[in-house]
C-alpha cells in the first residue's frame, strides 16, 4: 500500500524555523514506522535524522511523535497508525535535529533521584539475596529503557523542565521498593520536594505512552503512600 | 520477611498536597451543612433561591436579614459563626495554594517566583482579614 509520511524538519545550519516534509512510499501494513523512515534515509533524503540503535524496543532512543502519540517508531506498525503518517520529534526537549532532542534535561532529572543501587553492608559471600516475592514488589519498574516517552508527554513537564518527571520517579521506585537497598528513605526526600512527585496532577499521560506497558501513575501513587507511611512493603 | 519502614517524611509539599483534599472536602460537608440546616430552618418557603446559595457558601447573617425570615436566633449564633471562620480560612487557603500550585508550574525557582509568592501570601492574609473583620462586625454574636 501506499502510505505518506509527514516529517518534521529542522536543520539549525540552514533553517530559520522548522517545518514539514512530505515523503510518498510504498509500505507492507506490517512494516514498523522505523522501518519507513530508514527507507527515506537510504533512498530519499539521506538528510533525514533520527536516533536508532536496537530496532527492537530495547534501548529506547527512538521515542517520538507519531500522529500525534509518543511512541517508539521500531514498535509502530504501519497498519496501527494508517496510511497517513506524521511524525515529529518528542515535545519538551529543545530540538537538536529533526528528530533528536537534546537529552540532557530529561537525563539531569533521572540522575537527581539517586537511580542506583546504595547498599553499605560489606558484600556477603556470594549475592545479596531477596525472595521471589521481595523481587516482585518492584518488578514493573525495572522494566524501564529510558526513552523519555512518558516524560515528554506530561504536561507538567512541558510546563516546568524542573519537574523531575515520571521516568524519573519509575527509576527511583525501582530502587526504592528494592529489600536491598538503603536510601530509599534520600530518594523519598527528594521526591517530596518542591519538584517531585506533588506536581504530578494524576493525567494519565506516561502510563498511556510508555511502551513498555509500566503502570507509572500507579508507581507515582506508591511513592506518595510511601512518604505518607513510611512503610516501603 | 521483616517490613522496611522509614520515618514518615513531612515536606511543605506533602503537607499541602493532603491539606488540598481535606479543604476540598471539608467545603463539600460545609456547604451541604449550611445548605440541610437552612432547609430545615425555614429556608424553603422563607428564601429565594439566590439569598439560600449566598448563605450556603458563607453562612453569616447579613445574607439572612434580607429575605423573609424573621426570626434570626437560630441563623445567627456561635455554631454559624465557626462555620464562617472555617469555611474562610479553608476555602481561602484552598484557593491561595491552589494559584501557588499554578504559578510554580509555570515559574523556575528564581527570584520572581519568590516575589508572586511573597505577594499571593499578602493576598490571603489580606482576604483573612477582610473576612475576619466582616464576621467581627456584622456576623458574631
Ligand atoms: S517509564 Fe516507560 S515511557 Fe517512561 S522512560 Fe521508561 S520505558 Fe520510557
Ligand atoms: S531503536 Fe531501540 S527502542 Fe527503538
Amino acid at each position: 500500500m501506499q502510505v505518506t509520511l509527514k516529517v518534521y524538519r529542522y536543520n539549525p545550519e540552514k533553517d530559520k524555523k522548522p517545518h514539514y516534509d512530505t515523503f510518498t512510499l510504498e509500505a507492507d501494513p506490517t512494516e514498523r514506522v522505523l522501518d519507513l523512515m530508514e527507507r527515506i534515509k537510504g533512498l530519499q533524503d539521506g538528510t533525514l535524522t533520527f536516533r536508532r540503535s536496537c530496532a527492537h524496543g530495547v534501548c529506547g532512543s527512538d521515542a517520538m511523535r507519531i500522529n500525534g502519540v509518543n511512541r517508539l517508531a521500531c514498535k509502530t506498525l504501519v497498519q496501527d497508525v494508517g496510511k497517513k503518517i506524521t511524525v515529529e520529534p518528542i515535545l519538551g526537549l529543545p530540538v537538536i535535529k529533526d528528530m533528536i532532542v537534546d537529552m540532557e534535561p530529561f537525563f539531569e532529572n533521572y540522575r537527581s533521584v539517586m537511580p542506583y543501587f546504595v547498599n553499605n553492608d560489606p558484600p556477603p559471600n556470594g549475592e545479596r539475596l531477596q525472595s521471589p516475592e521481595e523481587r516482585e514488589r518492584f518488578d514493573d519498574t525495572t522494566k524501564c529503557i529510558l526513552c523519555a516517552a512518558c516524560t515528554t508527554s506530561c504536561p507538567s513537564f512541558w510546563a516546568n523542565g524542573k519537574y523531575v518527571g515520571p521516568s524519573a520517579i519509575v527509576n527511583a521506585h525501582r530502587f526504592i521498593f528494592d529489600s536491598r537497598d538503603q536510601a530509599a528513605k534520600e530518594r523519598l526526600e527528594i521526591l517530596a520536594g518542591q519538584f517531585g512527585v506533588y506536581r504530578c496532577r494524576t493525567i494519565f499521560n506516561c502510563t498511556l505512552a510508555c511502551p513498555r506497558e509500566i503502570q507509572i501513575t500507579k508507581a507515582i501513587g506508591e511513592i506518595k503512600e510511601a512518604i505518607a507511611t513510611g512503610n516501603l512493603d | 520477611m521483616q517490613a522496611r519502614r522509614i520515618p514518615k517524611i513531612l515536606s511543605f509539599e506533602s503537607i499541602m498536597w493532603l491539606f488540598m483534599r481535606i479543604s476540598g472536602l471539608a467545603m463539600y460537608v460545609f456547604a451541604l451543612t449550611g445548605l440541610t440546616i437552612a432547609l430545615i430552618m425555614g429556608a424553603r418557603t422563607q428564601m429565594d433561591m439566590g439569598t439560600l446559595l449566598r448563605w450556603t457558601f458563607f453562612p453569616i447573617g447579613t445574607h439572612v436579614t434580607s429575605s423573609d425570615i424573621l426570626v434570626l436566633e437560630q441563623w445567627i449564633n456561635p455554631f454559624w459563626t465557626i462555620m464562617q471562620y472555617l469555611t474562610i480560612v479553608f476555602a481561602t487557603m484552598h484557593g491561595t495554594n491552589g494559584l501557588r500550585m499554578v504559578l510554580e508550574d509555570y515559574m523556575d525557582a528564581g527570584w520572581g517566583v519568590h516575589v508572586l509568592r511573597g505577594l499571593l501570601l499578602i493576598i490571603w492574609l489580606f482576604m483573612l482579614l477582610v473576612a475576619f473583620n466582616l464576621i467581627q462586625t456584622t456576623g458574631a454574636v
